[in-house]
């Protein structure tokens, strides 16, 4: 406790006073330095912006035609006898490369399966008696929405993979006698006109909690 | 009143207010820690009624802070489980979606900024991590010539950071993640000087999360929002991989790299990429921590 330094003639009270007073005096300096922020503020830090939420978003870039039917959409581009007619399959035309020429119809299609143009006839997959149904290799005829089995007929190792999950996305639950696991569709993430995954623009990278000095180059930092 | 004992009270109670002024930078401690916290006992010590009260606490810290009233929860690791995760290092595409995720799902600081995972740009053709860089900035991912490699938490089967730790603030599950009690932890960062992987962050500042990115759903040993002072880093996203879920960044990862479950199940994912793939890596294996988190390649 404080106590006001009073005038005593005896030596020993003097000391005491003295201590007191310089006591006083470190707390009446303690408390003005903080009081007049003598040390200053810490250097203000650089803000850093939030995230995108664009980057936190989980839902895959594409929709399958099982997703667009299950989301009620509007299926009018895969009412494909609107157009075409039943008996007569549409013919391909290719120029004078042999490359696939895409109908105007048709011209949002990105021709882009396999490499060197060898993957692009639209009858491979595409069900020529029937436009509505995919045609598999060994003869099966697939609904647009088992299009994963379509795939699978060629790409075995990778079908192989998904089908123990290995392969592709799934969300969800890892302990399924807790939740549902959702194991999404090949054409989920690959566009089956053109599969190769396209490049896309980062999330911002990590910022220094400083910005950091630049040290001029030593020998030993030069490279 | 004479002028002698007027002098003394006055003398008195500058004197009182210079000490009471001079201690002011204290109040600041409240943020730090308070009786209740300062008094709880060590997390394995703890009964399920002292477990409630420190979750009401913990509940009420948050709800003054954030105006948000959270889920906490203290999730206890599954019998016969044991987390694996494996990263596909041909699939990945160093688009740090898992990165945002994670500090979005585990309530990380926002400026400054805490991550746990850092995705390494690295040259094809070497396994090299002092030739990896974090920092990229490409305006297009992925980036020709380069594979990536995001690096988190190892989970090792014999944590180096286990072993420095003078308080035993951080200690192995029996499911195989190595956790951190942010109300035991000191903050000496001995743990982080020990980890081979650069996988312990430390809150240098008061951590600073946005209200309206708050993720409510909380866990003890996971991702209720840490004070200063205070090691975190990732713990397989705890409040959802012991509810069954995946974590957050696999979910996000738009080209399905990240892959995670069971070893001790035969017919999980993990099981099925260890005996089936170029499993080849557990990064610095030469160490002998024996990470639970491998990386593999599909060709």
């Amino acid at each position: 406790m404080e106590q006001n330094p009073a005038p005593s003639p005896t030596p020993g009270s003097t000391k005491t006073v003295y201590c007191l007073s310089a006591l006083v005096f470190v707390f009446v300096g303690l408390a003005a330095a903080f009081m007049g922020d003598l040390w200053g503020h810490p250097p203000a830090r650089q803000e850093i912006a939030l995230v995108d939420k664009s980057f936190l978003e989980k839902t895959p870039w594409r929709k399958t035609y099982a997703d667009m039917v299950r989301a009620k959409e509007d299926m009018a581009d895969f009412d494909c006898y609107g157009c075409h007619d039943k008996k007569k399959p549409p013919p391909l035309r290719f120029d004078e490369n042999h490359i696939l020429i895409v109908p105007e119809e048709h011209k949002d299609i990105v021709m882009g399966h396999g490499t060197h143009n060898r993957n692009n006839l639209c009858y491979n997959c595409h069900n020529e008696s029937n436009l509505e149904t995919f045609q598999v290799r060994d003869g099966r005829e697939l609904k647009f929405a088992d299009s994963t089995q379509l795939c699978g007929s060629c790409h075995g190792p990778n079908y192989r993979d998904w089908d123990a999950g290995a392969h592709g996305r799934i969300n969800g639950y890892w302990n399924t006698k807790l939740g549902e696991a959702r194991k999404l569709d090949c054409a989920n993430c690959h566009n089956p006109h053109a599969p190769r995954i396209p490049t896309r623009v980062p999330a911002p990278g990590p910022h220094a909690l400083r910005t950091p000095v630049e040290h001029p180059h030593t020998p030993e930092t030069v490279h | 009143m004479d002028r002698r004992s007027f002098l003394r009270s006055t003398a008195a109670f500058a004197g009182l207010s210079a000490l009471a002024a001079s201690l002011s930078p204290l109040r600041e401690l409240g943020d730090y820690t308070n009786v209740e916290q300062f008094m709880q006992k060590y997390y394995k010590e703890m009964t399920p009624d002292d477990m409630t009260k420190v979750l009401k606490r913990i509940t009420g810290e948050v709800e003054r802070q954030y105006g948000i009233r959270p889920h906490v929860r203290d999730l206890r690791p599954m019998d016969g489980v044991e987390f694996v995760y494996a990263l596909n290092l041909t699939r990945c595409i160093g688009c740090r979606k898992c990165v945002h995720a994670c500090v979005a799902e585990n309530n990380q600081s926002r400026s400054p900024e805490i991550q746990y995972i850092r995705v390494l740009k690295m040259p094809h053709g070497s396994m090299d991590v002092e030739k990896g860089n974090h920092t990229y900035d490409d305006k297009e991912v992925p980036d020709k010539g380069f594979f990536y490699m995001p690096i988190q938490c190892q989970q090792c089967k014999n944590p180096p950071c286990v072993k420095v730790c003078p308080v035993n603030a951080t200690w192995q599950e029996t499911d195989g993640i190595t956790v951190i009690d942010y109300d035991w932890c000191i903050g000496c960062r001995y743990c982080e000087a020990a980890c081979p992987y650069w996988a312990r962050r430390f809150n240098f500042t008061k951590p600073q999360i946005p209200k309206d990115r708050l993720n409510p759903e909380m866990s003890y040993l996971g991702n209720r929002p840490r004070k200063q002072g205070v090691m975190e880093k990732c713990h397989f996203c705890i409040q959802r991989t012991r509810d069954g879920k995946y974590p957050a960044c696999l979910e996000v990862c738009p080209v399905g790299a990240r892959k995670f479950g069971n070893i001790l199940d035969p017919e999980s994912e993990v099981s099925y990429i260890m005996r089936t793939k170029r499993v080849f890596i557990q990064l610095k294996e030469e160490m002998g921590t024996n990470p639970r988190f491998f990386y593999y390649f599909d060709k």
